[in-house]
């Protein structure tokens, strides 16, 4: 009687292989035989053994094989943790799936066979990396060691196998002709097989006992013990763990600011260190908290259960509660020194960065006060000046200088300073182009002037206002129409869905009184009397979408009609202020701009890309690092966005409970006039913590304990310092945690090899 | 034709389709025990299959699945919620006159404990596999304590010893159980034989056909046109009469399924007895009795032990006393009974034992009894030997061998 054990990991075929050769020897010559497994708690990866007995006689021993004339090994890594060697009869041979030669293997008494079965596998497409499945080339190397026809081989094979037979059938053959170790036939194994049992007449009294063998290899706890000593990690074919994937406010955020990190913070009460991570990104979280149209709440996967983070409200707290102590300004530690034109929030934030980085910089800004647009284009009561000049003092105590009333081009300050940077903004309307456009005051202007020169442009009580345009600068102007005393109404040629300006604040303006007509274009524009113009409209429809993919207005023909009112007022859009640059045209864009003068300009802001603060504070610093590597010497690339953001369909929603949001109140007083106070309220502490409560924490650990809570194994615990931690030792790699994972913040790879 | 399948190495016997011989009208293949079980049923036609997973069972109704869905078997298959619904779909099923097939293990067996008495003492024929496991602590490895506890349910229980011996005993059990209405349960060792492919010899449909006729509904059966009440409140004059006629058709039983074995060897060439009894004369000084596959790996050791004979039990419910008495009758009165327990029901003897001493009341034969391979413990040939040892010298009157 023949005796051959098997060893292999679950998953790799050895238990249907060992029955493919029974039956292959069953129809050989009529043998009787017997093929079994001896499972584990049986799994994927686990170690797991094989028996076969094939004899010309009934075989009457129903065992496991402690003495085999043959060890086969379907997954070298075996060797190093189960003992597949012992019991070999003496001069027994062994076949080993491996790469290595067959002298690394070779002891006296015992023929090695080698066959590489995981490359004949692969190279065949059975099974994956972390786990082939070698079986069809472990039998068609048992083949060549017993000298059985290939064609016998392959046909078992094929009517055997669950899946792949034509793969399977040539794996085995080139398994056959790729067999290393000793030439010829077997002679031992082959005078097993053909081995009769021999009556032996032993008598009791010559009884002696030899202890089976341990052939396991597995040490098996006891069920009342711990688990410990039972090593199984080496099972595992996927290796789950914790990884930190972008949250989309994250991601979403031009500016860079880490907005889950703050959040967390803030829930945590650590205001100050929440305050200092939003100001590594961006230096106006007062005055974001205000008027961004909060890009991080957007895509925020709270949406798909209730409805986003306040985000806004939670950096307004943070910004405002900074303390107003004096900052130490940074060291100045390079010689270079850096202009930059305009303090808007690019150029202050560039300013800022680069004073950080230890260059002397000098802001110029041609109106009278700092901010920008956030000074001149946003009105009080959206962004009250007391919370701009904070912010701005903080930059200038940290060592930026600013100097007001300074309209300068680069010509002039290339020969004071080694470096400028232009960020002038996008602050000229854009015209109308229809007849009698010289009537319509700008918007933007209109805005500039009123907040930095109280002119409200002879603006009174009763008068009818006619804006033109959908975007913040439209509905900012017919607010402060509203507020001098005028009926504002907007004209917009889409419908509310396109209106660029930020939703909230469209809501706010008309719940305050402004009428907004969609769908409505100016045609004309002609004078009519001393005070008043008449505005020719015409009824729009939506037809089929631009370039830009939304759908572009046409005017609905017959449909003009004239109305007089006091004033006109544009708001269709910027352009950028070239002047800095000097006469010759030049094309804006983010960083380094090529002049003639081969002055060394780099450019940000508004006028580079974006439209709003976040994005300007993104481009400012953005300039800065590029500046930094130009100044150094240094090449300069833009960080890589990160992959694979957190989306709502990686989000566990079932372990969270809805929770409702906490809004901004409003101030909205019965009469308006002549109040510019601000009309969004901030949230005190306490609301701003529990809003916090509502993050999902998208792509980072909180601490939930599911993993924990779920893991069969117990493989997870928490370490020293309170995280969540992986035991290896004994993860099997089923993925239940990252599963039950409510946040995505564990991700799991396949093991490449199983070791 | 003969078939040369060996390029220039070993010498080749006749292929197997010559071989096939040795029983007329049957294929040999090589098979899983489970899979054994399955064809069983397919060629008893088991007419309606309620199933349910459980390891290491699952294998039996799996294959059932697949040969009903290829449309080799004509049964109605049910996948049901547990073990204890797939009972109770069995007992209203074999009410409606149906042949019934299933197959479970261990917590499966337990858990349908109610309905099992249920079953039996409507008197409702069934073939049932169980693949031997015990309970707690977890363990899924070969063990018969969890049939060897359902014995006191009233069904028949068989113990095979090898795949040919389980599907030859399922075609004798369907026999049994619709003559007796009793049902019957055919029990086998978990992977030892459920996982074991080994050569069985699959017999034709037709040569099986004769041998079990189709059911015949009974009286009892569900008839539309007559309607009748199953499962009411049964007084105590009726139930009285009711357990006294499955007493008596009991005790037909154990005779009754030796006359089906014999006739079985006659019609299949494969002889069986309730009991087999081997080397047992009057120079033999120790008998190893056994149940299920330790059963062979005796065999190969007691070749060599010309002193050492062999009992083995296959039926064990109706306990096969008389057959028991006989095969023990050429004994010297010296000699001694050791009996192999895989189980434990939490008694100082095991099941086995029990039923021996019941069996042999009265005889002066010395009985030890020895626990090995319970919860799946490998019993190889050495510890069959000490056995034999333990046997010879100082025995207990209950032994553990190998206890890790």
């Amino acid at each position: 009687m023949l005796e051959i054990r098997g060893h292999a990991r679950g998953g790799q075929g050895m238990v249907t292989a060992f029955e493919i050769l029974a039956k292959i020897f069953s129809k050989l010559g009529n043998f009787q035989v017997q093929a079994f497994p001896a499972f584990g708690v049986e799994r994927t990866g686990a170690p797991i053994q094989a028996f076969l007995r094939v004899a010309k006689k009934e075989i009457l021993n129903r065992s496991n094989i402690y003495h085999p004339h043959l060890i086969v090994v379907f997954d070298e890594s075996l060797l190093e943790q189960v003992p597949v060697f012992n019991g070999l009869q003496k001069d027994g041979a062994v076949l080993i799936n491996t790469e290595r030669p067959v002298t690394d293997f070779s002891a006296p008494d015992r023929v090695v066979y080698t066959v590489p079965a995981t490359r004949i596998s692969l190279g065949l497409g059975l099974g994956s990396k972390s786990l082939p499945i070698v079986n069809a080339a472990m039998i068609g190397a048992l083949a060549r060691i017993f000298e059985v026809s290939l064609e016998l081989v392959q046909e078992t094979i094929r009517d055997n196998v669950p899946a792949k037979p034509e793969a399977n059938m040539e794996a085995a053959a080139r398994a056959l002709r790729s067999v290393n170790g000793a030439n010829g036939r077997n002679r031992f194994l082959i005078e097993a097989l053909h081995a009769q049992p021999q009556k032996n007449h032993r008598k009791v009294e010559d009884l002696h006992f030899d202890v089976p063998l341990e052939i396991n290899g597995m040490e098996t706890p006891f069920w009342s013990e711990p688990s410990s000593k039972n090593k199984t990690g080496n099972w595992r074919l996927i290796t789950p763990s914790y990884s930190d994937r972008p949250a989309p406010c994250n991601s979403n955020c031009p500016a860079g600011t880490d907005v889950r990190g703050f959040v967390r913070l803030t829930s945590e009460q650590k205001f100050d260190e929440a305050l200092e991570l939003i100001s590594r990104h961006n230096p106006f979280p007062s005055i974001c908290g205000r008027v961004c149209p909060n890009f991080c709440e957007q895509n925020c996967n709270r949406n798909e259960l209730d409805r986003g983070l306040n985000i806004g409200a939670i950096e307004r707290f943070l910004g405002d509660r900074a303390p107003e102590g004096k900052i130490k300004p940074a060291p100045v530690r390079h010689k270079e020194r850096v202009a930059v034109i305009g303090s808007g929030p690019a150029g202050l934030t560039a300013a800022l960065r680069l004073c950080e980085k230890g260059y002397s910089t000098t802001v110029f800004e041609a109106l009278p006060q700092a901010g920008g647009m956030m000074r001149a284009g946003i009105p009080k009561f959206r962004l009250p000046d007391e919370v701009l000049d904070r912010e701005i003092r903080r930059i200038e105590q940290k060592g930026v200088k600013i100097e007001l009333n300074k309209k300068v081009a680069v010509e002039e300050l290339s020969s004071r300073f080694d470096l400028v940077i232009a960020a002038t903004g996008s602050h000229i309307g854009s015209p109308l182009r229809i007849e009698g456009e010289e009537f319509a005051r700008d918007g933007i202007n209109f805005l500039r002037e009123f907040k930095l020169d109280h002119d409200a442009d002879g603006l009174h009580q009763g008068q009818e206002v006619a804006i033109i345009g959908g975007g913040n600068t439209a509905v900012d102007v017919a607010r402060t129409v509203l507020r001098l005393g005028g009926i504002p109404t907007i004209y917009y040629r889409r419908t509310i869905k396109e209106m660029p300006a930020i939703a909230q604040e469209v809501k706010e303006a008309q719940m305050e009184g402004v009428k907004i007509e969609f769908l409505t274009a100016p045609v004309a524009l002609a004078p009519a009397g001393p005070s008043q113009v008449a505005l020719t409209l015409t009824e729009m429809k939506m037809g089929e979408p631009d370039e830009s993919g939304r759908r572009r207005p046409i005017p609905v023909p017959g449909t003009e009609r004239a109305i007089l009112v006091g004033r006109v007022i544009k708001a269709i859009g910027q352009r950028a202020d070239l002047f800095a640059f000097g006469p010759k045209p030049v094309e804006p864009q983010q960083g380094y701009i090529e002049l003639e003068s081969g002055a060394s300009v780099f450019c940000a802001g508004d006028m580079a890309w974006g439209g709003t603060v976040a994005e300007a504070i993104g481009s400012g610093n953005k300039v800065a690092e590029e500046v930094d590597a130009y100044l150094r010497g240094k090449p300069y690339h833009e960080k890589e966005t990160l992959p694979e953001v957190v989306l709502p369909k990686d989000i566990n929603y079932a372990y969270y409970l809805p929770m409702a949001r906490h809004y901004n109140k409003l101030h909205h007083p019965r009469n308006l006039t002549g109040d510019f106070n601000e009309v969004a309220r901030g949230l005190d502490e306490q609301e701003v913590v529990a809003e916090t409560a509502r993050c999902l924490h998208c792509g980072e650990c909180f601490n939930c304990g599911n993993c924990i809570n779920f893991c069969p194994d117990a493989a997870i615990h928490v370490d020293e310092e309170g995280r969540l931690r992986i035991d290896y030792d004994y993860c099997k790699g089923c993925g239940i945690c990252v599963q039950e994972c409510p946040c995505s913040a564990m991700q799991f790879q396949l093991t490449e090899a199983v070791l | 034709m003969k078939k040369e399948h060996s390029q220039n190495g070993i010498t080749l016997e006749a292929p197997l389709e010559e071989s096939s011989g040795k029983y007329p009208r049957h294929i040999q293949v090589v098979m899983k025990g489970n899979y054994a079980a399955a064809e069983a049923a397919r060629l008893c036609r088991a007419g309606f299959i309620p199933a349910y997973p459980i390891t290491p069972q699952t294998t039996i109704v799996e294959r059932l699945s697949e040969l009903v869905t290829e449309g080799k078997l004509d049964a109605t298959y049910i996948n049901m919620d547990s073990e204890h619904s797939v009972f109770a779909a069995a007992m209203g099923a074999a009410i409606g006159g149906e042949r019934v097939f299933t197959a479970t293990a261990g917590q499966g067996l337990f858990y349908a404990h109610e309905v099992l008495q249920a079953i039996a003492h409507f008197r409702l024929p069934m073939v049932v596999c169980n693949v031997g496991r015990p309970s707690i602590p977890w363990n899924i490895w070969s063990d018969q304590s969890d049939s060897l506890s359902q014995r006191d349910t009233g069904w028949i229980q068989f113990y095979g010893e090898s795949s040919q011996e389980v599907l030859d005993t399922i075609i004798q059990a369907y026999v049994l159980a619709e003559r007796v209405n009793i049902p019957a349960m055919v029990v086998l060792d978990a992977f030892y034989q459920s996982h074991t492919s080994e050569n069985v010899w699959i017999p034709d449909q037709n040569l099986v056909d004769r041998f079990l006729p189709p059911i015949q509904p009974g009286e009892m059966a569900i008839d539309v046109l007559q309607p009748k009440s199953f499962g009411g409140l049964i007084p105590p004059e009726h139930y009285n009469r009711l357990n006294y006629n499955y007493w008596k058709a009991m005790n037909q039983a154990e005779a009754m399924a030796e006359e089906i074995a014999t006739d079985f060897g006659a019609h299949f060439g494969r002889p069986y007895g309730n009991v087999e009894a081997v080397n047992i004369g009057p120079e033999t000084r120790l008998v190893l009795v056994t149940i299920s596959s330790i059963t062979s790996t005796v065999r190969g050791v007691i070749r060599d032990y010309p002193e050492v004979g062999l009992l083995k039990l296959r039926l064990f419910k109706p306990f096969p006393k008389e057959a028991v008495k006989r095969a023990l009758a050429p004994l010297s009165k010296n000699a001694v009974i050791a009996i192999v327990e895989r189980n434990f029901l939490g008694d100082n003897e095991g099941a086995i034992m029990q039923e021996m001493k019941r069996a042999l009341y009265g005889s002066d034969l010395r009985m030890y009894d020895f626990y090995a391979g319970v919860g799946g413990k490998d019993v190889p040939p050495v510890t069959i030997e000490k056995i034999i040892h333990r046997a010879f010298h100082q025995p207990e009157e209950v032994n553990w061998i190998d206890v890790g």
